[in-house]
């Protein structure tokens, strides 16, 4: 290829339209299936739409009504913060910690890998739910496997303070994903960091410390906002095991807001309820970010 | 050449994607093979067994009316009236509904989305001669006809024979108070073991109570609550929660691992009483295997004045069904044609014509039997249905069920959760 003269211009009309033609599927759904619903949530949520009638706009009601009238959604917004705030370092922790055993594993690694990811490819179905359901009821197997080792059996889905844990343990369960995503950054720390600093006489411990945990940062930034987005939108488990009872103890913001919009028929409120979610998780994601700048390390960083 | 090929593959593309997005009434009108076929859409809750039942009726139907094929859509009640609404928003409500008296019937009618099924009757199609009055018009709401009652109800005092004789008890004469309810409750529960009754559910349960007190839940023009004094509620909330912290009754942990009708305590041979409606006897009758369950009325001084007929639930065309006429013919099945209650028996109500139920009592089954004498019993022991259900209601009632919860966890006092279901009712209705 000649280089361009920078003062002819191109005539690229033509392979422009070629191209916007390739993209065409990706442009469309994205306009009528992402863009247009989000802008017309956002202007529903200054209306009072039931889903049926016409929308009649109310200005700010919606938001007022939520933060000052509602104590359910205050209630939702602590379970959602509790179940995020405990079930995301759990799940991380977890991906992390079987990551590296696999990384040692050098036979059948395939097969290991499939059947860690297994939980994960079903996760968040409604059959694992249903699964879960069955686990922690009365008659369930775990209260079987509790009484026959003589330990005292529980209601686990039928008292407030333990329903909430199930789900917990749940969303830690299924943590294939970021498991994979941590094994490709471990397979991409060469190892003679690891050969060099054993020769300077570090043990397994502080090689953890100080290389694989620096050259995985960026690796756990990514897996930390994926989670805590995903955290925040669970749905599926408290809809499906618990159906945000006992007392509301599992009701999480997203199931609330579905009961808002599809049991009460209060559509208007649940899209305000969407937008109040969308600030919260967008402010978690940029703090997230801005402190990533401190413990955060790019190979690529010459510092 | 490349042009045409790139606005060909841009056209197609568009193309297909408006065919996605129109909404494509593939359900109705012919089918391929080009003879004159009209496809309806259905749409029922209920238990396995009716969904069984129902298929089956639509088959009969089918086979009688080679013109017509009827797609079924069916679910339990949980997430039916959620999935009705999605539905009623994209305008895509099903050909044939099944409607629920009360709270949704008043929702549907409040949005206009049922059809007006008088033209119907008037010429014919729907032939409802000799249909009692008052069963008619309860599928009315302003002035016009919504829905076609598919059976009567009732709410039913159901009863495990074997554990009320264990206690000594017997109630088939429908002749208890709400004290007789609680010391037979304790008493069957201490001689046999198991629950003396399930946990009521208050959405019925609570405005049975009210009508028994001479109260209604919904005043009169349904604005407000129809009762004044928040002890009623109390009451309600305080004898269960005694009968709870007696061990006599489940509390909703227990209640919450039920799957369904076919579950339920009652049917496992968990609990002696159980108060649910008359044609859930099917459901129950076909779990318990062979367990007696026997049907009476519930308890109260004044049961007579609490007790009510209903419309099991209703037949009801949307407005948006391009094929009213169709649809019509298939109710019109549904009321006259005996097959359909040899099939499903009592399990949307008993028929609601005359000759049908006579045509029947010839041969009916053991349950049905035992369903059509409750219902004649009720007949003669009941005062008028209330209507007067607001829009709002169906939150209301979700409402009153939440703060249940909290009532028998004892996150809430039974004075405080009186007073919270007035003070929500309130804001709902302001709003």
């Amino acid at each position: 290829m000649k280089p361009v003269p920078p003062n002819k211009k191109l005539n690229t009309g033509n392979q422009n339209v070629t191209g916007y033609a390739f993209i065409s599927p990706f442009l469309i759904g994205l306009f009528s299936l992402t863009l247009f619903p989000i802008l017309y949530s956002l202007y529903l949520s200054f209306t009072d739409f039931d889903l049926m009638g016409t929308p009649n706009w109310i200005g700010l009601d919606n938001y007022q009504r939520m933060f000052t009238e509602d104590p359910t959604f205050w209630k939702s917004m602590k379970v959602t913060f509790f179940y995020a705030g405990v079930a995301v370092p759990i799940r991380l922790v977890f991906a992390l910690l079987v990551a590296l055993a696999l990384n040692k594993v050098v036979e059948m690694v395939g097969l290991y890998r499939t059947l860690l990811y297994l939980p994960s490819v079903v996760g968040g179905s409604i059959a694992v739910s249903i699964m879960w359901r069955q686990l922690f009821g009365n008659d369930g197997a775990f209260n079987s496997i509790l009484a026959s080792i003589g330990l005292p059996t529980h209601s686990w889905l039928g008292d407030p303070d333990t329903a909430i844990w199930t789900l917990i343990v749940l969303y830690g369960w299924q943590f294939g994903s970021s498991m994979l995503i941590f094994l490709a950054g471990l397979r991409n720390i060469p190892k003679t960091f690891y050969e060099a600093s054993s020769v300077d006489g570090a043990g397994p411990i502080r090689q953890f410390f100080i290389i694989t945990i620096p050259l995985l940062t960026p690796v756990i930034l990514f897996n930390t906002i994926m989670q805590v987005i995903q955290g925040f939108m669970a749905f599926t488990p408290s809809f499906v095991v618990t159906n945000g009872g006992p007392v509301n103890s599992t009701l999480l913001y997203v199931l609330y807001m579905y009961q808002r919009a599809f049991e009460y028929f209060d559509m208007g409120y649940a899209s305000a309820m969407a937008w109040v979610m969308l600030v919260i998780i967008a402010i978690f994601t940029a703090l997230i970010f801005k402190s990533s700048e401190h413990w955060v390390h790019y190979e690529s960083d010459a510092k | 050449m490349k042009k045409f090929l790139v606005f060909s593959l841009m056209a197609l593309m568009l193309a297909s994607v408006l065919a996605a997005c129109s909404n494509s009434d593939e359900a109705s009108g012919e089918d391929s093979s080009g003879s004159d076929v009209t496809t309806l859409r259905m749409t029922w809750w209920g238990s396995q067994s009716r969904h069984d039942q129902t298929q089956e009726i639509i088959k009969a139907f089918e086979e009688e009316n080679p013109d017509i094929k009827i797609e079924a859509e069916f679910t339990g009640f949980d997430g039916y009236f959620e999935k009705m609404a999605a539905q009623a928003s994209g305008n895509n409500l099903p050909d044939i509904m099944q409607q629920n008296f009360g709270e949704y019937l008043n929702q549907y009618a409040d949005k206009e989305l049922l059809a007006d099924l008088t033209p119907f009757v008037e010429d014919g199609s729907i032939d409802v001669e000799g249909v009692s009055d008052t069963i008619m018009e309860s599928g009315k709401k302003n002035g016009k006809l919504l829905g076609i009652p598919t059976g009567t109800n009732a709410l039913t005092a159901f009863y495990n024979k074997d554990m009320l004789d264990a206690a000594g008890v017997d109630v088939s004469d429908g002749q208890w108070t709400w004290e007789d309810y609680e010391q037979y409750t304790t008493s069957i529960s201490e001689a046999t073991g198991e629950y003396g009754a399930r946990l009521m559910e208050p959405k019925n349960l609570f405005e049975y109570y009210l009508r028994e007190k001479g109260k209604t839940l919904f005043n009169e023009d349904g604005t407000g609550l129809g009762y004044e004094d928040d002890q009623l509620l109390v009451d309600y909330f305080e004898r269960n929660l005694e009968l709870e912290e007696k061990g006599a009754i489940p509390n909703y942990d227990t209640i919450q691992q039920i799957k369904g009708v076919e579950d339920e305590l009652i049917v496992r041979g968990e609990a002696a009483f159980d108060f649910r409606w008359s044609n859930q006897a099917t459901a129950l009758d076909s779990a318990a295997g062979d367990k007696p369950i026997g049907m009476t009325l519930l308890p109260g001084e004044n049961n007579s004045q609490g007790m009510y007929l209903k419309p099991a639930m209703l037949w009801s065309i949307s407005e948006n069904s391009e094929h009213k006429e169709e649809a019509a013919r298939f109710i019109d099945f549904f009321v006259n044609n005996i097959k359909v209650y040899e099939i499903g028996g009592s399990d949307r109500g008993v028929p609601i014509k005359e000759e049908i139920r006579s045509e029947l009592s010839a041969d009916l089954s053991e349950t049905d039997q035992k369903v059509f004498d409750y219902i004649e019993m009720v007949t003669e022991n009941s005062s008028p249905i209330d209507s007067n259900f607001p829009p709002e209601s169906s939150e209301i009632l979700a409402e009153l069920t939440k703060i249940d919860e909290l009532v028998m966890y004892g996150e809430l006092s039974a004075e405080e959760g009186a007073e919270q279901f007035r003070s929500t009712v309130e804001r709902i209705m302001s709003r």
